[in-house]
């Protein structure tokens, strides 16, 4: 990789919001009496492990230039079917949640990729509706998984800092990064992020990958709930926004633009990480749960000034008014030239 | 020969367009086009804008059906549904839209939609493919895996030429390919054209510049009102005869005019203008009432003179004074305040709100005059609209409609409206003022550029068509390589403002003394 690539945006962001939070961690004897212990990294993994997979998807659909607000009502749906349908056997209630989350993909993305509609109203429409559904199922009430056994085993530790759950949700960032390094999809993924009209005119194929993204959300949004509720031991009908909140900051953190067309599920996975370091810390340092707010908003200032064109613009200005004008600045160059009259 | 294109000898018809018809709404666009592409042949497709070759394109690329007619290729009837099915057929594009992502690399570009790459990215195997092809288009320097934001208009253009012609297609279909191009990168385009008609290969070429298409090309089909008029060998043909086919008439040319006894004024002067990178201390005068021009190649630095003339360029330094008001540069604000507009070249991203109505946008500009209070002035409004829209040559019927439906022309004239007839614009900057405009639309617009001149104006604008810069021009200022060569008043020969442009002057070499002192510029500068 050449050095100019890590200067990059979809390089450089992820890699100065993880940079920073590890520093923050690494520091954290230094401002709290409490040394870092094996189980801070595991808990920042089981922390990434909750909302991993929600903003995977968040983030693929953002790439597509698209945004899938309805990732936290697939979540939601996805933790409570897991638990209703697979009381006796987990494998069923994961089938039955991601079957879900495919089907609720599907329609959403041939709406929005058939009618060419803007995906945000589609999509809210969908995160609404599926609160409900999720509520009715359970009369809004929680709903309890007793199946123990797999509630212990998926949080399990496994090599010191992980759970089964958090290498799972780390297997799938490596799959999407696999399959979309490889792969034509990532090319064309970013493209129709990028320029839709000019993808269009190159080939690609353009209606079916906007469905297949939003499926690909759907999946991964569902697995993320059903992953939740078998560790939590019970399915929530409403996580209310914060998981989108969060989702969101991640994905913006991992180098993907609002804009579409820009980021990778390694970028993804920097800003996820970055996200739950964030909170570890915060945790670890015993500080009030608005400094968590605090800290992730400065964290998205800088993301934004490194990211702002117009801010290099003024700085490229500034920098221009303050140099004083170079003496032997070839200006007269110009009037050698002949007139030919 | 294993990687020709196709089986078809030369001097076979690969392509048969047969009554190809398309009506969109009340309007038939193409009302039965028919014309045959041999194997190895050049086809150009020329027209009035309107005149229906982009439809007819549209249909053998895929993005659009005909509602009747049939197209064979390489003698079978074939129905291209999609663009998918369009280059599983052996059609590549190359559209009249730069159709390039900038969110990708070159070779995530070159490779992209491309029917032969697999789901899995051999990249080794397509650049293997596309070097060549990239090679001949003058593009040796660029590495594969550059950012495409990295690249210039003009290179990005030619990466979209080269995943067409590297495609190894049956027919290849170039709009309007050279229109963003300089004319050296247009040279490196011509050969790589030829060397890719003569591996068997049906090029359909359409190019408003009907030099170009002489000069190339072995076929031209003239279409014009949906029609095809005639199908002619380009041997039998001269611009005049084209352009009678196209128009069914010849054009008025503009008056040429040599007014170098009258002394005008000197509206704006610039000293010393740089951008880093691209203008290296150009100093040139204005004057009320007179065309100037900066003739130069892409990357010469004129486009970027008008840019930092407008507040578009935030590293630019020197100094520019309209009509004794120093110009705050680096803001677009600013130039606007000192009387200057600007019209980019880029009229789609950096001018017209193309969703918005033709009205709106005539009187985007001016809204401090019709309004009271914020609350529009509806006499106002509309009177002033009746005048501008008279002033443009444009349909009074039509300024509710948005300016996305108008041809490329009409949108030109509705850009360029924009900054007349209002007494706070002193000089009117155009980059490359008549880009994608037929040659109707052209005249239409230079008239409209002398009138505004003639109102008391400067106009400074940028070209690389000589044609235009001998037409319009009273002055014209040549750069290569960011820097002056020559200037010129008054009459002057196309060859040497071209060899000023594309090979700088004999005297300009490096070893030239450059300590001046910047106002020394303007006393050399001889109002012929």
């Amino acid at each position: 990789m050449r050095l100019s690539s890590l200067t990059r945006p979809e390089s450089l962001v992820p890699l100065v919001a993880l940079g920073t939070t590890v520093v923050a961690f690494a520091l954290l004897p230094a401002y709290t009496d409490s040394g870092i212990a094996s189980f801070d990294v595991y808990n920042t993994f089981q922390i990434f492990a909750r909302l991993g997979l929600v903003a995977l998807a968040l983030g693929l659909t953002m790439i597509a230039g698209e945004f899938d607000l309805s990732v936290v009502g697939t979540y939601a749906l996805g933790g409570m079917l897991a638990v209703q349908a697979g009381q006796d056997s987990w494998a069923t209630g994961v089938l039955v949640a991601v079957g879900a989350g495919a089907a609720i993909g599907l329609v959403q993305g041939l709406v929005i990729a058939g009618l060419k509609i803007p995906s945000m109203p589609v999509t809210l429409a969908t995160y609404i509706a599926l609160l409900g559904l999720t509520s009715s199922l359970s009369d809004g009430l929680s709903k309890t998984y007793s199946n123990a056994s797999v509630t212990l085993w998926v949080d399990q530790t496994v090599l010191t800092f992980f759970s089964p759950r958090s290498l799972i949700t780390l297997g799938l960032f490596g799959v999407a990064a696999l399959v979309l390094g490889v792969s034509r999809w990532g090319r064309e993924l970013r493209a129709i992020g990028g320029d839709r009209r000019a993808s269009r005119v190159a080939g690609v194929r353009v209606d079916r990958l906007v469905v297949g993204t939003f499926v690909a959300s759907g999946v991964l949004s569902a697995l993320g709930g059903a992953l939740l509720s078998f560790s939590l031991g019970s399915a929530n009908p409403d996580p209310g926004v914060q998981p989108l909140i969060l989702a969101a900051a991640a994905a913006l953190l991992g180098g993907v633009s609002l804009a579409g067309g820009r980021g990778t599920p390694i970028g993804l996975l920097g800003g996820m990480l970055a996200v739950a370091l964030l909170a570890e810390v915060v945790t670890v340092a015993a500080l009030p749960a608005y400094v968590t707010q605090l800290f992730y908003a400065a964290l998205l200032v800088v993301i934004v000034v490194i990211d702002a064109p117009d801010l290099r613009n003024g700085l490229v200005r500034a920098r221009t008014r303050l140099r004083p004008p170079a003496p032997t600045a070839p200006s007269t160059r110009n009037d050698t030239g002949a007139l030919h009259a | 020969m294993t990687s020709s294109p196709s089986s078809a000898r030369i001097g076979d018809v690969l392509v048969r367009v047969d009554g190809l018809v398309r009506t969109y709404g009340s309007t038939r666009a193409v009302r039965g086009a028919s014309f045959d592409v041999q194997a190895g042949e050049i086809h150009a497709l020329c027209g009035h804008n309107g005149a229906g070759k982009s439809t007819v394109v549209k249909m053998l690329s895929g993005q659009e059906s005909p509602d009747a007619g049939t197209i064979h290729l390489a003698g079978r009837l074939v129905d291209l549904g999609s663009r998918q099915a369009a280059q599983r057929g052996g059609v590549a594009l190359v559209d009249q839209e730069l159709s390039v992502v900038p969110a990708l690399t070159v070779m995530e570009n070159l490779m992209l939609g491309d029917p032969q790459v697999g789901w899995l990215d051999r990249r080794r195997t397509a650049a293997r493919r596309f070097r060549p092809v990239l090679d001949d288009l003058g593009l040796g320097h660029l590495r594969l895996d550059q950012p495409l934001t990295d690249l210039g208009i003009g290179e990005r253009q030619l990466v979209e030429i080269a995943r067409a012609l590297g495609q190894q297609a049956r027919l290849v279909i170039l709009d309007e390919p050279t229109a963003t191009l300089s004319d050296v990168e247009s040279a490196h385009v011509y050969s790589a054209v030829r060397k890719v008609a003569a591996s068997g290969c049906s090029v359909l070429f359409v190019s408003h510049r009907l030099g170009e298409v002489l000069e190339l090309c072995d076929t031209v089909t003239v279409m014009r009102d949906g029609d095809v008029v005639a199908t002619t060998s380009t041997a039998d043909l001269t611009v005049e005869s084209l352009i009678v086919q196209m128009l069914g008439e010849l054009p008025e040319r503009p008056d040429r005019r040599l007014d170098q006894d009258t002394e005008s004024e000197v509206l704006a002067r610039i000293d010393g203008l740089s951008v880093p990178g691209r203008v290296d201390g150009m100093s040139m005068t204005l004057h009320a009432g007179r065309v100037h021009a900066v003739a130069g190649q892409l990357g010469s630095g004129a486009s970027e003179v008008l840019r930092a003339l407008a507040g578009l360029e935030p590293g630019a330094s020197g100094s520019a004074v309209v009509d004794g008001c120093p110009v705050h540069l680096g803001h677009p604000s600013g130039a606007a305040r000192a009387g200057i507009a600007f019209a980019s070249n880029d009229r789609k991203s950096e001018g017209l709100f193309l969703d918005k109505p033709i009205a709106w946008n005539l009187l985007a500009t001016r809204l401090g005059h019709l309004t009271r209070l914020g609350v529009i002035r509806g006499g106002r409004w509309s009177s002033s609209l009746a005048r501008l829209v008279a002033l443009c040559g444009l349909d009074p019927k039509r300024s509710g409609h948005s300016v996305g439906s108008l041809s490329g022309g009409n949108q030109q004239k509705v850009f360029v409206g924009r900054s007349l007839g209002r007494d706070d614009v002193r000089v009117l900057l155009l980059d490359d003022p008549t880009r994608g405009v037929d040659v109707g639309g052209r005249a239409a617009i230079h008239a409209l550029l002398r009138d505004a001149a003639d109102s008391g104006m400067a106009v400074l604008f940028a070209s690389t068509e000589l044609e235009e810069l001998l037409d319009l021009a009273d002055v014209v200022t040549t750069m290569h390589q960011g820097k002056v060569v020559g200037r010129h008043a008054g009459r002057t020969s196309g060859a040497l403002l071209l060899r000023e442009m594309t090979h700088g002057s004999a005297a300009d070499e490096p070893s030239a003394p450059a300590e001046q002192p910047p106002g020394r510029a303007e006393k050399r500068e001889v109002h012929a």
